[in-house]
């Protein structure tokens, strides 16, 4: 009766390990992504990232994001919370690529290590067999940003509804942003197609010499007829200078006309009031939420995408606005009831 | 006697900071006389120079104490934030007294941290320059409201931001500023005593001056002044972002340097750091207008600073010599 009690016995294990095993199996991996981001609490688009990363948690209970950031826009800092972040060991990392010198070997290292890296917001702008081999990019597209904003500009001129492009100020608050280059050159070059030129103005960030610099160049320039903000925020400083000099910056047939990439409850009542022409939103939304699936897929399924994901540039304007209005509210707390900054 | 006069004229610390102005305005006579002779782009240059020369007189009492305040720029924003945010709950009047107690609180911890803590004032107003500008993201979460209409139209915001007898209230009050604490700097004893420490620290303790009593007057009065700029700016333009008061502390510096202040104490004017602040400002306001690229502006403001200092050196030797 040995080899009946050994029979019950391997069973009983066998059993066991079978149970075991069925455990495992239906337990779902564990994942921690990481978003390593030049946007700070000092930017309110941070929130849109936020936001789509806790959907993001709430859809898939097995990962953990994590969302680190420097307030100073600062490549080194950058650089830096991006070596922590690999020292750390994730799943996956999501960066922008703010500058592509700087973080290339930071980036390979992780992808050497094993660690899947996607890149947001900002891209690696070169051809895609020399950039650094990230698994995709998802954002908007800077250079189209400026031109799909161009391009709009001239089919609203041909409609009658505000000047043609004649002389663009681009008004950079940061000169050493290689994204704010891409957005002055593609609306320089969409409006070159009109005869228009285009200055690359740098404003500062702070409102005092943004306001001083903007007047300067306005004073000696009185042909430019439009100005592209970097940030909706920018846009009231330059309606009022604009206005200040005579320059009718309202949305109409003749004068001054003002332009935004960003939009946040200032952009919204600029655009309601008729102050604001066009704000462009990138799909920030959809660049806190995208990276994450494709880490997750790749992880789960072995799936890479094979081309960049776009999510922007999205144009809002009056026809638009009121499906912005509750984002707004969500990330911002108000929506286009803020109409102080352009008073 | 003549040569006598102009060799106590040059003596003066501002005495570079007057030439470097004649020139500017001989220079930019020829170059644009126009454009820079308009009324709205002296206008302009005058409204960010005082706003700019408020926070440099600042910078220069702390500077002739021997110390260097980097925060400016910061405590400028925390101020200007503080006025518009607390300006719901407080009122005009609360909301500007709140804001400047905080201005004043920076300048006191600090002077404390340097005195106390016998740190280098470099590296307390450094970490104070991050600190402080944390907190504006903190305190903000990034978006800052502007001033509702009826606190716009509230006397003491037309005081303070509108305009007094034509010309705008900022460029009267930092005006005003300069003459008051000028006469404060050469007429009083808080001048004797601030030049003294400033000059030699030991031989100002040895003729029974309380040196540490002097800079913390020196750092408060700096952050008061750079809080009273933020309420100058926002009570004429009270749209603002966090961004408020961004890399100021380094042109609020250079200001001071260029206006005669020496780095090693104990010389500077207060009239010098006004006459900095129309320099930089002016330079870079005619350098856009000229058509040159922006973004050289900031290369200018280091080629100027060193000009400026080479300068007064040589004026200081010069004078010296004459003497």
């Amino acid at each position: 009766m040995k080899w009946l009690a050994s029979i019950k016995t391997g069973l009983a294990i066998a059993g066991i390990a079978l149970t075991a095993t069925t455990a495992v199996a239906q337990e779902p991996e564990e994942y921690r992504f990481v978003m390593v981001s030049h946007i700070g609490s000092n930017d309110p688009n941070m929130k849109w990232l936020t936001m789509a990363m806790e959907e993001f948690e709430k859809k898939y209970p097995n990962v953990t994001t994590e969302y680190v950031s420097s307030n100073q826009y600062s490549v080194q800092e950058l650089v830096r919370l991006l070596d922590q972040t690999i020292a750390s060991r994730p799943d996956g990392i999501a960066v922008p690529i703010v500058s592509r010198d700087a973080l290339e070997g930071p980036i390979r290292r992780a992808i050497d290590s094993g660690i899947p890296v996607v890149a947001f917001n900002i891209p690696d702008s070169r051809p895609e067999r020399e950039r650094i081999p990230y698994m995709t990019y998802v954002g908007g597209d800077e250079y189209l940003t400026g031109y799909k904003t161009g391009q709009y500009a001239i089919e609203k001129a041909e409609a009658g509804e505000v000047p043609m492009p004649e002389h663009v100020v681009c008004a950079m608050i940061a000169a050493e942003h290689e994204g704010l280059r891409e957005r002055c050159r593609g609306i320089e070059e969409a409006v070159a197609e009109v005869g228009a030129t285009t200055e690359y103005l740098f404003t500062g960030a702070d409102p005092a010499t943004f306001r001083s610099n903007l007047q300067a160049y306005l004073s000696s320039h009185p042909e430019s007829n439009y100005i592209l903000n970097m940030g909706d925020f920018t846009a009231p400083w330059s309606w009022q200078v604009a206005n200040e000099l005579g320059m009718s910056p309202d949305v109409d047939d003749e004068g001054m006309t003002i332009l935004a990439v960003g939009i946040g409850p200032i952009g919204l009542s600029g655009l309601k009031e008729g102050h604001l022409l066009v704000a462009s939103e990138q799909g920030f939304w959809l660049q806190g939420y995208i990276p994450f699936e494709w880490l997750y897929w790749y992880h789960e399924l072995g799936y890479e995408a094979q081309s960049d994901i776009i999510t922007g540039p999205i144009m809002v304007d009056t026809t638009n606005i009121e499906k912005f209005d509750p984002l707004s509210k969500a990330v911002f707390g108000s929506g286009s009831e803020d109409s102080s900054a352009w008073q | 006697m003549i040569t006598l006069n102009t060799s106590a004229f040059a003596r003066r610390p501002d005495f570079g900071a007057i030439v470097g102005v004649i020139m500017m305005f001989a220079v930019f006579s020829l170059i644009d006389f126009s454009g820079w002779w308009s009324g709205s782009t002296l206008g302009n240059i005058l409204q960010f120079t005082a706003i700019l020369g408020c926070m440099s007189i600042g910078q220069a009492i702390v500077i002739m104490a021997k110390e260097i305040d980097l925060s400016v720029g910061s405590v400028y924003g925390l101020t200007g934030i503080a006025f518009i945010t607390l300006e719901a709950d407080l009122g005009v009047p609360g909301a500007i007294i709140a804001a400047m107690a905080i201005a004043g609180g920076i300048g006191f911890l600090q002077a404390m941290a340097v005195i106390k803590g016998k740190i280098p004032s470099m590296i307390v107003t450094l970490g104070g320059l991050f600190a402080v500008r944390g907190l504006i993201y903190v305190w903000t979460g990034g978006s800052v409201r502007s001033l509702p209409a009826e606190s716009r139209a509230h006397w003491l915001t037309q005081l303070f931001g509108g305009e007094l007898f034509g010309i705008e209230a900022a460029i009267l009050w930092t005006a005003g500023l300069m003459v008051v604490l000028s006469l404060v700097i050469w007429r009083m004893k808080f001048g004797n005593r601030l030049l003294a420490t400033g000059g030699d620290e030991n031989t100002a303790l040895s003729q029974g001056i309380r040196t540490d009593r002097v800079k913390i007057r020196a750092f408060v009065l700096c952050s008061l002044l750079a809080g009273f700029a933020a309420i100058l700016t926002l009570a004429d333009k009270p749209q603002t972002h966090v961004t408020l008061g961004d890399l100021m502390e380094l042109e609020a510096i250079a200001a001071a340097v260029i206006g005669g202040c020496l780095l090693s104490g104990g010389r500077g004017s207060l009239l010098g750091a006004v006459l900095g602040a129309f320099i930089i400002t002016g330079v870079r306001y005619e350098l856009i207008s000229l058509g040159a690229p922006a973004s050289w502006y900031i290369s200018f403001v280091g080629l100027v600073l060193i000009v400026a200092l080479i300068f007064n050196q040589s004026l200081i030797r010069w004078a010296g010599n004459r003497a």
